[in-house]
């Protein structure tokens, strides 16, 4: 699945390519219904999920030139958005933007320094050995898992509001590390 | 990058929030809104996009589990039900020639073409050797031109046959902004358009080029209406 065939196939689909589209479902379709299988955890839902995401990505081939990422990435994020929002409107979580846990401020990040890019920053796996593994493990899980801040708190056995202050301040540790 | 109307209190939320967004934390009300501010803050559209790039290494975790087979079927029996087979036939199987204009846009905003009634004609050294390439049934034709004192040949594509009654439509996508039209591509087969003296500052590299197919004269909503039939990034070549 070189990165490059994989965007001649995208571009190929967005003219309606049918040949093209029929060989990005046979190179990406393992991975993509993986991440539905891992999000979704029920093979039926990930099957009609995959559908979905495979419907989405023909119809907004002509896109991804514009959006300018890795094709490869361009499908996982499609394939994650979609798997998220059927695990979110399936079993609804609490709303966390207004709630607590914005006891983010001794995270040590300087934000003038984060806001300076330097190119392309570290690699994310170097920034993540810089966290505690368990809260490096609570970052990895949401995003592979699709986890939500309560099914975090359950499996690391600590109170909902501090997870979502140990993910959040993780998370400004991860921006300042890959800035640095 | 310090803007004086944000604190740094509300800069470092923003981050929160993008990387909530995009590790899968968020409820779908706030999903929903996350996405709605990212079509109307570039900037935060942006913190949304590194984060998704930064953490895309987390998708190494997901193995390969084939779905069934059944599974592709239904995915084109959902996007090509049997009735629609003839609509764009003909449009799509001339994609085999698009396949290979990589240097569309370029041609599109470079190109001088003269299309000729006769396809050919003999050759003078400031005459350019012309040919119209069309297939059966084919909404649409490309003219290639052959300037031997330069080398260069072009290739415009037109919509053929006053039967169609069909033009191609040049559009600009930049970043997540909606597409722009540039303009309808003349007719007579002349691959020139002149862009707007506003629109000049904005075609730099990296913005998208796209020509589709639309009833005569152009879009009548401003927005394409009709398949897209190519596309590319432009950039130094």
């Amino acid at each position: 699945m070189a990165g490059e065939d994989l965007a001649g196939m995208i571009s190929r689909v967005s003219l309606g390519d049918r040949a093209a589209f029929s060989a990005l479902y046979s190179a990406t379709s393992p991975k993509l219904f993986s991440v539905c299988l891992r999000i979704l955890k029920d093979r039926t839902d990930a099957e009609d999920a995959l559908q979905e995401i495979f419907v989405k990505i023909w119809h907004r081939a002509d896109r991804f030139a514009a959006s300018g990422i890795n094709p490869l990435g361009w499908l996982m994020a499609i394939a994650r958005n979609h798997s998220i929002d059927l695990l979110r409107a399936r079993k609804p979580v609490a709303s966390n933007i207004d709630e607590d846990g914005w006891d983010i401020a001794d995270s040590g990040a300087d934000p003038e320094q984060a806001a300076v890019l330097k190119g392309e920053g570290k690699r994310i796996d170097t920034c993540m050995e810089e966290l505690e593994s368990d809260r490096a493990g609570a970052v990895r899980s949401a995003y592979v898992e699709g986890l939500s801040y309560q099914e975090l708190a359950d499996r690391h056995a600590v109170p909902l509001n501090t997870m979502r202050t140990w993910l959040r301040r993780s998370l400004l540790k991860l921006r300042e590390c890959l800035d640095r | 990058m310090t803007t004086p109307d944000q604190s740094e209190g509300d800069r470092a939320r923003d981050q929160v929030i993008a990387g909530e967004y995009v590790l899968g934390v968020l409820s779908l009300e706030e999903r929903r809104n996350v996405e709605a501010r990212m079509m109307r803050d570039t900037a935060f559209a942006a913190m949304v996009g590194r984060w998704a790039e930064n953490l895309s290494s987390f998708n190494e975790d997901y193995d390969l589990v084939s779905p069934r087979a059944a599974v592709y079927p239904r995915i084109e029996a959902r996007l090509f039900p049997a009735s629609q087979k003839s609509g764009f036939a003909g449009v799509w199987s001339s994609v085999t020639l698009w396949r290979s204009l990589t240097a569309l846009s370029v041609i599109l905003l470079a190109g001088t073409v003269v299309l000729q009634t006769q396809p050919f004609r003999p050759q003078s050294p400031d005459q350019p050797l012309v040919a119209q390439m069309s297939g059966e049934g084919n909404a649409i034709s490309l003219v290639a031109s052959y300037q031997a004192d330069s080398g260069r040949l072009s290739v415009t594509p037109v919509a053929a046959g006053p039967s169609d009654q069909k033009s191609l439509e040049l559009w600009m996508i930049s970043g997540n902004d909606p597409a722009v039209s540039l303009g309808v591509l003349p007719q007579n087969g002349d691959g020139e358009i002149e862009i707007p003296e506003a629109m000049r500052s904005r075609i730099a590299a990296g913005v998208t080029l796209a020509v589709s197919l639309e009833p005569y004269g152009g879009s009548p909503t401003g927005k394409a209406t009709g398949p897209v039939i190519a596309a590319g990034q432009t950039r130094i070549p």
